[in-house]
């Protein structure tokens, strides 16, 4: 599905200013793609989280690029960009920072954690405990960060990036449903193709091409982008689809757990920064279901049936959005 | 509702308006109705409910019946009594009197009034229940149908576009209402913003919905006639009907007298027929014979069809003759009527006929020799028949014995009849030696010129007989009249008689062509001579100005003086023979159709080229009901296409309008497009979605500029829909025009065909939804 073409109308300044958003986004999307190939969706969802200010999860198995996606994406926008580690040792400290008491000025002094920074990765999250993984998310609800009963607010813009591997690997901790839900989306990296893998050999043999990515735009810029995306006009069609299609998964007897009002507010938002993307100044069904799953499965529990039905979230929240009609003419 | 209903019935009134004279008998139907309308509303407004209703609005009615029609035997002036209903059942009587013996438009007798008023107010209640308590309005049309067809079975004229128009305009204002009604109860309309295409879209699709359905209708209506009746002529159908019945069916018509009275009141010069003959002084052409008296009127003795009496070949010897009829002693006679005139059943013959060429199966009656059909008859044939002359002479009338082969009910008379009528007779034919000079007799007497001759007598006063009226109160009346009383005063004087009904011989219109007009309608009676049979007399004046202008007295029955008074004046046809004016055409008619044996050959070659035509006439109602077939199977058949055409139109001209509802117009036709090739049209799609999966159609899939078109259309449809100030996107009906050929290019030859003959997209249950995907089975 092409979905780069862009409409030839053109809407004054919100055109002009997605135009600005589209621009921007593909030279982002152009400088990753020096890094990982092949990839075009992830890319997509990815920056489409971004500009929608909220969080990706990636979820996949080791070693297919996950933190390099991260990397990459921190690297082409020239902002702060910090790495944790998560072990199961990881206290939340760690991730918030700690006041240290200076002797000799006879006061406490903060020393801010990873979390403050423009775009944190937070790499493998489910080996942490859950007491450390619930410190993050809810940094990353709030984006600001409570320690000894002061409150410093967090940089924008704050995007955390965390990748998990499958839950039935070994030495992990499952993210609670809750905690999934404060991610904007969930993707898999999955397996390159076998022509990309050929291209890595090249490209990744010598050095690491990370190294060479060159920021092609800052957190200023990106604040900027943000702050455009909210005025892509959404249709009262189309938020009604929106509202129908996140009740469908409550009502649908298929799944144990439906989504969240949290996760309509995501999906508009993701679907302005997606039609945004594209150049486009309001959005249209298609953002929407490009998005459905990315933004909705995660927060889903299939019910028994399903899985012994062996339907994966994924597949139920693609044949709900098949199932629904879309907002015809005004 | 109640109201509306009322209104409806109301405008349904004029429909009579052509059958009763006057303006003063709706007043009570008004009076039932706004009665039974009044209740309806009433009890409505403060109950819910509608079951006591029908109850209420009766008991209302017997409340107002009273002072309405029975004032007099009203107790309390309004509370109806035992004599309010022997009242309300002279009444009935009269008013189905009026009905049954007045030709439309009759007088609004209080009779006729009052059971045109209590007809009315059953339909109102019937229309109410309908419309109000059934919530049907549209079954009201049923009522004003039944009543529209009491006009049209009744009077020739049918029904004038007024009235018709009126009752129109009620029934749609009815359901009018009703919608209205109904809109109402669902609240307050929402404005639902500027959804313009889709009402536009609506409005298209109704309107050629309406227009297909009276495309339709008006087909039906026109074609199905000329259909019916060449599926009856079935030999399938003539075969179950002898099993079923034996053989033998009952034939009714309507009453000769009323059809005779219709004829005659309205005066016009209509046609109703032509004839050809060699004859210079025709026959009368009789229709009908009325021979059973009951008292007041002449009626007919039933007549039978069965597969022994059919009219093909020699008819039937006519009674009482005891010469066979010579060779050359017969008259042909070709007649065509009028394919204005009203389809007649019995054929018009000049008697005794001896043989009928006619297409159609045909009957005849052995005693009157009347020849008719027992299906519906077309309106326009010709047919031949041939005739024996009918002229005996004055001696073998006057030497006639008593009737020997006949029945006595000939001679039949009601005992009640009034003592001065027998009276009369006596003393007129006191001086006649034979019964012949004793009807010579009668006959003077009507002629002579005690009686005036009026197409509209005066109205027979309630409760007197009409043939003592005319004998001895005011003696104005037409050839009914006169033909009637001369029979009975025949059959009183020992005559057989009996009361013939048809045509005279009509105005020649040319060489051996006569002309019969509508006012040519006669009644005159046949008396029985042993040895001679049935023989004409003509009690009717003849004077043009104060008479049948037509009429003619033949040789035996003028008598001796009167010879030359009986000169039928023919001013304005002087270059044709006058039917009984030339003396010497008088003497005997027997030579003169002798007289030019080449110019009855002639006739005769003319006759089968005749018959020919007739034999091509009877074909006639097969091509056109074989054409009228084809048309209503093309026009069915082109009516899929003609709708979808014009919807397409529609959206095209939406599209090259521009606008926002340009895009829209265009991907709507794109959808139907689709749907009418086969292509599944899913709701779940976007039109990107759609755009992209109709571009892979076809084995190799879409063309690059089909493509592009697509594209266009599905993103001016996307903007069109969801962007927050759509405009109009250039190019777009160029684009459409492309992508719909591209789309049929794609499609199989048989989708192709399909989709032109019978567009799926017309149909409701093809309409695109969401597909129906079951979440648990996945690829």
């Amino acid at each position: 599905m092409s979905l780069g073409t862009q409409h030839d109308g053109h809407g004054g300044g919100v055109q002009e200013d997605v135009g600005t958003v589209a621009a921007v986004a593909d030279r982002v999307r152009d400088a990753i793609e020096t890094v990982i190939e092949g990839k075009p969706d992830v890319l997509r969802i990815a920056l489409t989280v971004l500009l929608a200010e909220g969080h990706l999860l990636i979820e996949d198995v080791p070693g297919v690029g996950k933190t390099m996606l991260a990397k990459a994406l921190g690297r082409a926008v020239d902002c702060s960009v910090q790495r944790v580690q998560f072990t199961p040792d990881l206290l939340p400290s760690d991730i918030t920072g700690v006041s240290v008491y200076h002797q000799d000025r006879n006061e406490f002094e903060f020393n801010p954690g990873p979390v403050f920074a423009n775009i944190v990765l937070g790499d493998e999250i489910n080996r942490a405990s859950p007491k450390t993984q619930s410190a993050l998310l809810e940094c990353m609800a709030e984006r600001q960060v409570s320690v000894d009963g002061e409150t410093r607010a967090l940089e924008r813009p704050f995007m955390v990036v965390a990748t998990q591997n499958p839950s039935d690997m070994e030495g992990t901790y499952a993210l609670p449903e809750a905690q999934r839900d404060r991610f904007m989306a969930r993707v898999s990296v999955g397996y390159p193709s076998p022509q990309a893998e050929l291209d890595m050999i090249d490209s990744h043999g010598s050095r690491s091409p990370l190294e060479s990515l060159a920021p092609v735009t800052n957190a200023g810029e990106i604040r900027d982008l943000v702050e455009r995306v909210q005025h892509v006009h959404v249709a009262p069609g189309l938020r009604r689809y929106i509202v129908d299609l996140v009740n469908a998964t409550r009502t649908a007897p298929e799944l144990k757990l439906g989504a969240s009002p949290r996760a309509t507010l995501h999906l508009v938002r993701a679907a302005r920064a997606h039609a945004a993307l594209e150049g486009r100044h309001y959005v249209v069904p298609d953002d929407v279901q490009a998005l459905a799953v990315p933004v909705l499965a995660h927060r889903l529990l299939p019910g028994p049936e399903a899985q012994m039905e062996r339907l994966s979230a994924e597949q139920i929240v693609a044949q709900l959005v098949a199932r629904l009609p879309v907002p015809g003419p005004r | 509702m109640p109201l509306a209903t009322l209104v409806t019935m109301l405008a349904s009134l004029p429909l009579l308006s052509g059958l009763v004279r006057g303006d003063q008998w709706w007043l009570p139907a008004v009076v039932l109705m706004t009665v039974v309308a009044l209740v309806s509303a009433a009890y409505r407004s403060l109950v819910n409910g509608s079951l006591a209703v029908p109850f209420l609005q009766l008991f209302a009615v017997v409340l107002v019946y009273a002072p309405l029609f029975a004032p007099q035997t009203a107790a309390l002036g309004f509370l109806p009594t035992l004599e309010t209903l022997d009242h309300t059942a002279a009444l009935f009587e009269q008013g189905m009197h009026t009905i049954d013996s007045d030709t439309p438009p009759v007088s609004p007798t209080p009779g006729l009034n009052a059971i045109i008023a209590l007809t009315f107010m059953v339909f109102a209640m019937t229309a109410d229940f309908l419309a109000v308590t059934a919530r049907c309005p549209g079954m009201v049309g049923g009522l004003l149908l039944a009543l529209l067809v009491v006009p049209l079975f009744v009077d020739d004229a049918g029904v004038s576009w007024g009235p018709a128009a009126i009752s129109a305009l009620g029934f749609l204002a009815l359901l009018a209402v009703d919608m209205w009604a109904r809109g109402r109860e669902w609240g307050a309309p929402v404005a639902s913003g500027p959804r313009l295409d889709a009402r536009y879209d609506g409005v298209a699709g109704r309107v050629g919905l309406a227009a297909a359905v009276a495309v339709l209708a008006i087909t039906l209506a026109l074609l199905l006639p000329q259909v019916v009746p060449s599926l009856r002529t079935d030999a399938l159908y003539s075969l179950a009907a002898d099993s079923r019945f034996g053989g033998n069916d009952s034939v009714t018509t309507t009453h000769p007298m009323v059809s005779l009275r219709r004829d005659l009141g309205a005066t016009s010069e209509r046609t109703v027929l032509t004839y050809r003959t060699d004859d210079e002084d025709p026959e009368y052409l009789r229709t009908f014979v009325l021979d059973e008296f009951d008292g007041e009127n002449w009626t007919m003795t039933p007549v039978h069809a069965g597969r022994d009496n059919g009219a093909d070949g020699d008819l039937p010897p006519p009674p009482g003759r005891d010469d066979e009829p010579a060779e050359d002693d017969l008259v042909t006679t070709r007649i065509s009527l009028d394919s204005d005139t009203a389809p007649m059943d019995f054929l018009p013959l000049p008697y005794p006929a001896r043989s009928v060429e006619i297409s159609g199966d045909w009957y005849v009656d052995e005693s009157t020799l009347m020849v008719f059909t027992t299906e519906p008859p077309p309106s326009g044939y010709n047919f031949v028949v041939t005739s024996a002359a009918n002229r005996p002479a004055s001696q073998d009338l006057a030497s006639a014995g008593p009737p020997r082969s006949l029945d006595d009910d000939r001679l039949d008379l009601p005992g009640d009849l009034d003592a001065r009528v027998g009276e009369l007779t006596a003393s007129l034919i006191e001086d006649a030696d034979s019964e012949y000079e004793a009807a010579l007799a009668l006959q003077e007497f009507f002629i002579g010129g005690a009686f005036t001759y009026d197409l509209s007598p005066p109205q027979v006063p309630e409760g007197s007989d009409p043939l003592t009226h005319f004998l001895f109160e005011d003696r104005i009346g037409y050839c009914e009249q006169y033909a009637g009383a001369m029979a009975v005063m025949a059959r009183q004087a020992g005559i057989p008689a009996r009361v013939a009904v048809g045509y005279t011989a009509g105005r020649p219109s040319g060489e051996d062509r006569w002309t019969v007009a509508a006012r040519d309608a006669h009644a005159w009676p046949e008396l029985y001579f042993e040895g001679s049979g049935w023989v004409r007399f003509e009690p009717t004046p003849s004077d043009p100005a104060g008479g049948q202008g037509t009429a003619s007295r033949p040789d035996y029955s003028a008598g001796e003086d009167d010879r030359q008074d009986d000169v039928v004046p023919e001013s304005e046809s002087a270059e044709a023979p006058e039917p009984s004016a030339s003396p010497d055409a008088d003497s005997s008619p027997a030579p003169d159709t002798g007289a030019s044996p080449d110019q009855g050959s002639d006739e005769a070659a003319g006759a089968t080229e005749d018959t020919g035509a007739g034999a091509g006439a009877r074909e006639s109602p097969t091509w056109p009901a074989g054409v009228g077939i084809g048309l209503v199977l093309l026009l069915s058949a082109a009516l899929p296409a003609l709708i979808r055409a014009l919807l397409r139109g529609v959206r095209r001209s939406a599209v090259a309008a521009g606008g926002p509802t340009a895009a829209h117009a265009a991907w709507r036709e794109l959808r139907d497009t689709c749907l009418d090739l086969g292509t599944t049209w899913d709701l779940g799609e976007t039109p990107r979605t759609a755009a992209g999966r109709l571009s892979s159609m076809g084995a190799t899939g879409l063309s690059e500029e089909a493509r592009n078109a697509l594209w266009r259309l599905a993103l001016a449809e996307e903007a069109a829909r969801y962007a927050p100030e759509p405009r109009t996107v250039p190019g777009l009906a160029g684009d459409l025009d492309t992508a719909r050929a591209a789309l049929i290019g794609a499609a199989t030859a048989g989708w192709r065909w399909r989709a032109l003959l019978l567009p799926p997209s017309l149909a409701p249950w093809r309409r695109p939804r969401v597909a129906a995907k079951p979440l648990l089975t996945l690829p």
